[in-house]
Parts: C-alpha cells; sequence; structure tokens
C-alpha cells in the first residue's frame, strides 16, 4: 500500500499495539467509532512484517492485537442470525480499549509539560546534599561489608519467586541504578535488594553495583554504625552522565 | 499587620522538607486566630510573587513549600554540576496516568488499559516512590493494588488529585497532536 511506504514509522516508536492501532486511525482519518477492520487489518499486518529484528517480550503484544483483529474481521463476515439492533458489534470492546488509551496518550503529553515546567523549579528536596571531600574518605564502605551485607540479605530472603526467564543485563542495571540516584538522592542498600524478584536479578544488581563502584562513579557509604548502608553518586559524577 | 504571624509561616515553610499543609502551621501557630494565618499565607505569596526574589512559596502536594523562579533554573544546574535532569519515560508516564485516573488498580488491569506488559515501569515507579501499594484485591491470585503517592503530586506540581487534567483539557491535547501530525 503506499500510505504506509510513504510515511514509515518504526515500530519501536510506538508504545504498544494500541498506539500503533491508533496512528493507523488517525492516519487514514477514520472514525474510531467505525473501524474498517478489513483496511486497519491489512495495515497492521504489514507494518508487523516491517520489523526484522524479532523481540519476543515485545512481539508477543503486537501478535496478539494481531489476532484479535483478525478474529473480529471474522465475526463480521459471519451470517447474521439475531436481529441486528440487539447483537453487540464485534468491535465495541476493541473501541472502548482505543478510547481509553487514547485518553492516558492525552494525560501523558499533559503530564510531560508538566514535568518539564516543574523541574525548572528547584526545591530543596530534590536535592542530594553535596558531598565534601573529607565525608568522602571517611564513610566509604568496604567490598567485604558491602558483600557481606548482600549474601546475609541473599540467605534471608525465601520469597523468590521464579514466573519466567527474564534476561538481565548488567548495563541496563546500571542505567537503572544510576536512574534511581538521579532522582532520589540516595538508595538504601537493604530497602533496594529487597525489591529484587530472583536471585538472578540480584547477582546482577550487585554485580551493577560494583562496577560503578569500581568505576567511582557511586559511593557507598555508612553513616553511622549498624545503620543501613546507603549508595550515592560522588558529586563530581554528575556531570556527563545524564 | 502583626509582622510576626507572617515571619514565622515563612520559617516553618523554610525549615519544611515536605509541603507544608495549612492544617499543620494552624496547629502550630494555634495562638493566632485561622483566619489571621490565611490571610498572612496570601500575603506573603503576594510578596515573594514580585521581582524582588529569586525564590517563591509555591502550593503543591497540599501544602506550601519553596522553590526556586524557573527563570534561574540555567544557572542553578551550573552551580550543582547537573546537565539536564533526568526525565521519565513515555511508558512510565503512561502508567501513571493510567493509575492516576483507575486508582486503586492492579497491574493486570493496567496492562489491559495500555496494551502492554506494565510490570518493569511498575516497578521503577514504585522505586522512584511516585505510587505506593496499597493492599491486595479480594480476587484470584490476590493481586496488589496500587494508588499514585505524594510524590506523584510534587513531581507534577498538582495540589490535590482534583487538579488532574480534565475531559475537556485531554480533548484539546489530542486535538493540537492532531494538527500537528497533518
Amino acid at each position: 500500500m503506499e500510505s504506509t511506504e510513504s510515511y514509515q514509522v518504526k515500530l519501536e516508536f510506538f508504545q504498544g499495539p494500541l498506539d500503533l492501532l491508533l496512528f493507523l486511525i488517525r492516519k487514514r482519518k477514520i472514525d474510531i467509532h467505525d473501524i474498517p477492520i478489513a483496511i486497519i487489518t491489512q495495515e497492521y499486518l504489514e507494518y508487523l512484517e516491517q520489523k526484522e529484528k524479532i523481540n519476543l517480550n515485545r512481539e508477543a503484544e503486537f501478535l496478539f492485537m494481531a489476532a484479535l483483529l483478525i478474529y473480529i474481521k471474522s465475526q463480521m463476515l459471519l451470517p447474521r442470525e439475531k436481529i441486528p439492533q440487539e447483537e453487540e458489534d464485534p468491535r465495541q470492546s476493541l473501541v472502548h480499549r482505543l478510547l481509553d488509551y487514547q485518553k492516558i496518550k492525552g494525560v501523558r503529553a499533559i503530564l510531560r509539560k508538566k514535568e518539564d515546567k516543574e523541574q525548572l523549579k528547584w526545591k530543596r528536596t530534590s536535592l542530594s546534599p553535596l558531598l565534601n571531600k573529607e565525608d568522602l574518605e571517611l564513610e566509604e564502605v568496604s567490598l567485604f561489608d558491602l558483600a557481606e551485607a548482600f549474601f546475609a540479605l541473599m540467605r534471608e530472603r525465601e520469597d523468590f519467586k521464579i514466573i519466567k526467564r527474564k534476561e538481565y543485563s548488567v548495563e541496563e542495571k546500571m542505567k537503572e541504578i544510576l536512574s534511581l540516584l538521579r532522582e532520589n538522592s540516595f538508595l538504601d542498600f537493604l530497602d533496594y535488594f529487597a525489591q529484587q524478584e530472583s536471585l538472578e536479578e540480584s547477582l546482577v544488581s550487585f554485580f551493577s553495583l560494583l562496577v560503578l563502584i569500581k568505576a567511582k562513579t557511586v559511593i557507598a557509604i555508612q553513616e553511622q554504625l549498624f545503620q543501613s548502608i546507603k549508595v550515592r553518586l560522588r558529586k563530581d559524577s554528575y556531570s556527563g552522565q545524564s | 499587620m502583626d509582622n510576626r504571624l507572617k515571619n514565622a509561616i515563612e520559617a516553618l515553610i523554610f525549615i519544611s522538607l515536605e509541603p507544608l499543609t495549612m492544617e499543620k502551621i494552624k496547629n502550630v501557630l494555634d495562638e493566632f486566630p485561622p483566619e489571621e494565618i490565611e490571610k498572612a499565607i496570601e500575603e506573603l505569596l503576594q510578596s515573594y510573587s514580585s521581582n524582588e526574589r529569586g525564590i517563591q512559596i509555591i502550593k503543591s502536594g497540599g501544602g506550601y513549600l519553596f522553590s526556586t523562579k524557573p527563570e534561574y533554573d540555567s544557572w542553578i544546574r551550573c552551580l550543582l554540576l547537573i546537565e539536564r535532569k533526568y526525565k521519565l519515560s513515555p511508558a512510565a508516564l503512561e502508567t501513571l496516568s493510567a493509575i492516576a485516573y483507575h486508582q486503586p488498580i492492579t497491574l493486570a488491569e493496567i496492562s489491559a488499559l495500555r496494551g502492554v506488559d506494565s510490570s518493569h515501569t511498575l516497578k521503577t515507579l514504585l522505586q522512584k516512590k511516585l505510587i505506593k501499594i496499597v493492599g491486595r484485591k479480594k480476587s484470584p491470585g490476590k493481586p496488589l493494588i496500587y494508588r499514585t503517592a505524594d510524590k506523584f503530586l510534587t513531581y507534577f506540581g498538582l495540589n490535590s488529585l482534583e487538579e488532574l487534567p480534565t475531559q475537556e483539557e485531554i480533548a484539546k491535547i489530542l486535538e493540537e497532536e492532531k494538527n500537528i501530525e497533518e
């Protein structure tokens, strides 16, 4: 179809199948309450076919929607036995979902504007205390303390769930830790590891943390004896890390 | 009018790390009549909104707090050595929208609304303390239920959940986006 060729937006650009569907509907200036299912299904499938690499986690959701579209299309082709008024339009629940999602997308845009505006107003709470050199020397926790705390915590945890096999990468975990540190001034070591879902995730997180400490991007400190260990960004690592 | 009252309120807001509620101010300054306190706060806000100051008192998250004025952002970042502030991802914003309007809500309900699995995003939002777990739903599997946390309001400069975008505002922005696309 010409239109898809001339205006290609990558699949990665969309938040999910509903986002893609809304885009296709808007592009064709279709009334959301009266979607020509056959046309939309075809365009939707064409979009999926463009994909070269397949990321199974994400792809599954797009494929699920494709199946739903095909199902609705088949429902609409079925001969109708009942009186049309009493029958529910097979598209109805999809339309509801699209409208709900459209609203979420609208709110998302408004929240982004508010975020931009609000971030220009600095509050004292949003700051991490500026660290002095002396502080750093005094408080750094040794790697043995850290490892000890970690293994003690892992022994206590019995609630690890094994739901599905998930891949964790050190790079992603490092990004996660850094973004958390930029958001909150510090990360509580115990709290953070208590939130990990599996032993595998905990190990990857712990390794990532060690890498960050070694790279002198973050620092692990214990303000007082017997207090929980806190992880902070090093003050001099703020710049160039965003 | 007695400047002492106004100054006291200023001091209380200054020292608070969280938005200071009107209720708390009245509790602490109980020797003053409530109407006078309200009037004094109004005057205080007024005096801070003048051009003579780089900081202001804003009403956010259900209370009052000090913030810098937006126009001095670049110098502040220069001082703090922060090139740019971390922003929430589109997925995080969507998840927050879904929670804000449909709370209390479960993970499955959020994922259904967005059409994508939201467990990872939800975890990040929990860690950022923008949302909180408020209990479990009495349905099969007893899933956890989530709500927006107080920090959600201050993060977006909202005073209460009632200040969330209205249907009209949402319709307006969707219309604007449509026009941009065309």
